[in-house]
């Protein structure tokens, strides 16, 4: 089985998302943080008239920061379980690419690699260069 | 959600407490304080009245990386804000609570 999925630059590392979980890529959009926050959530944004959590995609993923984290692109997409899936903006870098993923290409996150609570689902090579495959389901889920 | 809300400004987010929740409100010095259930928050600035908020719940994305209750999200013009729980409001808007007046070393030995 193989997936469409949408790449990202997010800090260092190269990012996949399922493209079927991607409502929009948009310039980045106004944020206003929340006091108390982790540092992984950027604050909110307001996206179409409803209110937005934005997250810091590099964090998530526990990429190295970029040379000029800026996050000029917001994608904005379905995260959670199916049952309970709400919509979120990832903060990121740029994005690069749409591609096929087949699912043979993909090898399990090492153990202590998965991001914060298991995020990355795992590694591919695309193009030479590895990509962190996102799990938006688990971003949903207390770790 | 109707039935009216205040709608304030503080640590650079929006927020909105409901009408019946709010039991006072005065201006100590530069800020303003909203008197709630679990005690007095400051503001920087009332933005406000609104009418009606559409109301969104505050997701499991929400909740795993702000550890505050809150009543739901929704957006106020293009601000989006938080509707807070009286009873349980984020600590960062809390007041200062008054400091004492200063006391002379000494004073209370005589």
């Amino acid at each position: 089985m193989e997936a469409t999925h949408l790449l990202v630059r997010a800090g260092e590392y190269v990012c996949a998302l399922p493209l079927g979980a991607v409502r929009q890529v948009l310039r980045s959009l106004t944020l206003h943080p929340l006091p108390g926050s982790a540092p992984e959530l950027k604050g909110l944004a307001e996206f179409a008239g409803d209110p937005l959590p934005v997250l810091d995609l590099a964090r998530l993923a526990r990429a190295p920061q970029g040379a000029n984290p800026v996050f000029p692109v917001t994608v904005v997409a379905w995260a959670g379980p199916p049952e309970a899936r709400e919509l979120v903006g990832l903060a990121a870098d740029a994005a690069l690419d749409v591609v096929v993923l087949p699912a043979a290409a993909l090898v399990a996150a090492a153990p202590g690699s998965g991001g914060d609570g298991g995020l990355v689902a795992g590694e591919a090579i695309v193009g030479g260069q590895v990509v962190r495959v996102i799990d938006l389901q688990a971003l949903g889920q207390v770790s | 959600m109707s039935g009216g809300f205040l709608v304030l400004r503080r640590g650079g987010a929006t927020w909105a407490v409901a009408h019946q929740e709010v039991r006072g409100l005065a201006r100590r010095g530069a800020a303003i304080e909203v008197t709630v259930a679990a005690g007095a928050l400051a503001a920087v600035e009332v933005l406000g009245v609104a009418a009606e908020l559409r109301l969104h719940p505050a997701g499991g994305v929400l909740r795993r990386f702000w550890p505050e209750a809150a009543r739901g999200l929704a957006v106020h013009g293009t601000l989006p804000l938080v509707l807070i729980d009286g009873q349980a409001p984020p600590r960062s808007l809390l007041a200062e609570p008054a400091s004492p007046a200063p006391s002379i070393p000494g004073e209370g030995n005589r």
